[in-house]
């Protein structure tokens, strides 16, 4: 019985931790720009997703460390660092456009405008994760979460897609000159969801609340389950987007255009929904970034750490947690446009994509940390795949978005 | 044997017996006595015995130890900037187990490693509301 609570509460946290800023607007673009002509790469990327949740999941339960102590007793503090500045550029940029999304989300719902609103999200996410016991920061915003599924509430209302706009979905038909911007929001797509703050944030989660083996099927259903639900929040938005905005012409670039489509479904409680629903996934994904760089640094330099400590017990990792907020205070206000900086932070993510997951796959490989519960054939292949396919993909689109001027 | 002593660690004694490679000790978590995550094994210190051996003689902490890391020239350069102030050395006899981690003697209060941590909560997070928890 117990298990199956737990089960039940894995799913939910899954479901409501998958969405956040970038999957948001990503999904909210390539809807109103493509028609349902990117599907398929929220499906890939939902894939690809699935399994690393289980990976991480896997290694922390069976090695007993954090994802960034592994990288760097494997391979030595100078390839460390490789990851960690990746990692420290791309978030800090996501970091952002959470808490400028926290900040939309509350506008959206009081008519107040946003960027008075930025540093007082800032604050709020701050207080939260220096104040916050871990099963609050992890369980608090997924529950809200699941108000993102009134997507699917708002496409039942407004009749479904029709058979045209099915149709757009394979083979995509994308248009003259149009080239440039649909990969670039496949990879955005790829690297909004597959985002590796997940690796040290999951697999430091799951040390905090003390996983071991006992825990691993449960590890592979939350992942699988939890993941696939989660995904029809973004999958939702997409055909919503598709629905309303690209019949009026719009892009999909601004988050109070995608909170529109829920208007338009179900009126004003429409707006409301939708402004929850982005205020609880960019909470949580703030949460879940912050405390996944603070995660990276203090580890990988071997300090105190741990989000139920009291700050004076992990002085420094708070001090790191702190400074990695205000950075991304100081991006949101030089760069006042959550919505680009979580289109710029998804495609970096994705370019990144081989130095943050290459050594997770190695390190998934090696019996001395995994035992006889290394990664299959299939997995590595999957996600080597994937993470080939999303690198690719952005490097593709800015090269062809350079080259047409 | 080198990952198999990670995996169950032993007693130093009994590592002092085998010959260390440089992975079993190189970037592992330092803990004190009282279970204090300190920092990692920047660096290690090493000296030449008479009989041609190499032992190591300490374990040593630091930006500079990270800065040498990196690359030998970046060493001396951070070191005239901080003048060995943000560095220590452990010396080896401080080692009471050598495993998955390194473990000390003593409580953290006795090593330089790990001073920041100590500093930090002291002049920062006790004198904020909610800095204790």
């Amino acid at each position: 019985m117990r298990k199956w609570l737990g089960l039940a509460l894995g799913v939910v946290t899954a479901t409501g931790g998958f969405l956040d800023a970038g999957t948001v607007v990503t999904a909210g673009e390539a809807g109103a720009q493509f028609g349902l002509g990117l599907l398929w790469a929220a499906l890939v990327a939902t894939l690809a997703v699935m399994l690393l949740v289980e990976m991480t999941g896997r290694f922390a339960a069976v090695s007993g460390k954090p994802y960034a102590a592994a990288v760097r007793e494997h391979f030595g503090f100078k390839f460390y660092l490789l990851p960690l500045a990746s990692e420290l550029i791309a978030e800090s940029v996501m970091l952002a456009a959470e808490i400028g999304g926290i900040a939309v989300a509350v506008s959206i719902a009081t008519g107040l405008p946003w960027l008075p609103l930025f540093p007082l999200a800032a604050l709020f996410v701050w207080l939260l994760v220096y104040r916050a016991p871990f099963s609050l920061i992890e369980n608090g915003p997924a529950v809200l979460g699941l108000v993102t599924l009134s997507f699917l509430v708002g496409i039942a209302v407004l009749g479904g897609p029709n058979e045209h706009l099915v149709r757009s979905a394979w083979p995509p038909a994308v248009g003259p000159g149009k080239l440039p911007a649909y990969l670039g929001l496949a990879a955005a797509i790829l690297g909004a969801t597959i985002s590796p703050y997940l690796i040290y944030f999951y697999s430091s989660g799951a040390r905090e609340e003390g996983w071991n083996e006992a825990d691993l099927t449960l590890n592979k259903v939350t992942a699988v389950v939890g993941m696939g639900f989660g995904s029809l929040g973004s999958i939702a938005l997409i055909v919503l987007a598709a629905m309303v905005l690209l019949p009026q012409g719009k892009d999909g670039s601004t988050l109070p255009q995608l909170a529109s489509t829920m208007t338009r479904a179900l009126g004003a409680p429409g707006t409301l929904l939708f402004a929850l629903a982005l205020f609880a996934t960019c909470t949580g994904a703030a949460f879940e970034v912050s405390l996944g760089l603070a995660y990276d640094v203090a580890q990988g330099f071997g300090w105190q750490w741990g989000e139920d400590e009291a700050p004076v017990e992990a002085a420094r990792f708070n001090l790191v947690l702190t400074a990695v907020v205000v950075v991304s205070v100081v991006i949101g206000l030089l760069i006042q446009d959550p919505a680009s900086l979580a289109i710029v932070g998804s495609t970096l993510i994705a370019l990144f994509l081989p130095i943050s997951l290459a050594p997770f796959l190695v390190i998934m490989n090696d019996r001395d940390e995994l035992g006889e519960r290394t990664n299959g054939r299939l997995s590595n292949i999957a996600t080597g795949g994937v993470v080939g396919l999303a690198f690719v993909v952005a490097v593709l689109s800015l090269v062809l978005t350079f080259v047409g001027g | 044997m080198a990952r198999s002593l990670h995996r169950h660690g032993r007693a130093l004694a009994e590592a002092r017996q085998q010959v260390l490679v440089m992975r079993d000790l190189m970037d592992l978590q330092i803990e004190s006595a009282d279970g204090i995550d300190l920092g990692r094994v920047d660096d290690v210190e090493a000296e030449i015995l008479a009989d041609g051996q190499a032992a190591v003689t300490a374990l040593l902490g630091g930006p500079q130890a990270l800065a040498g890391r990196i690359s030998s020239r970046l060493r001396p350069l951070i070191r005239r900037l901080l003048r060995d102030r943000f560095d220590s050395r452990i010396p080896i006899e401080e080692v009471a187990e050598l495993g998955l981690v390194v473990r000390l003697r003593g409580p953290a209060a006795r090593y330089g490693l790990g001073a920041s941590d100590r500093w930090l909560a002291e002049h920062l997070w006790a004198r904020l509301p909610g800095g204790r928890r």
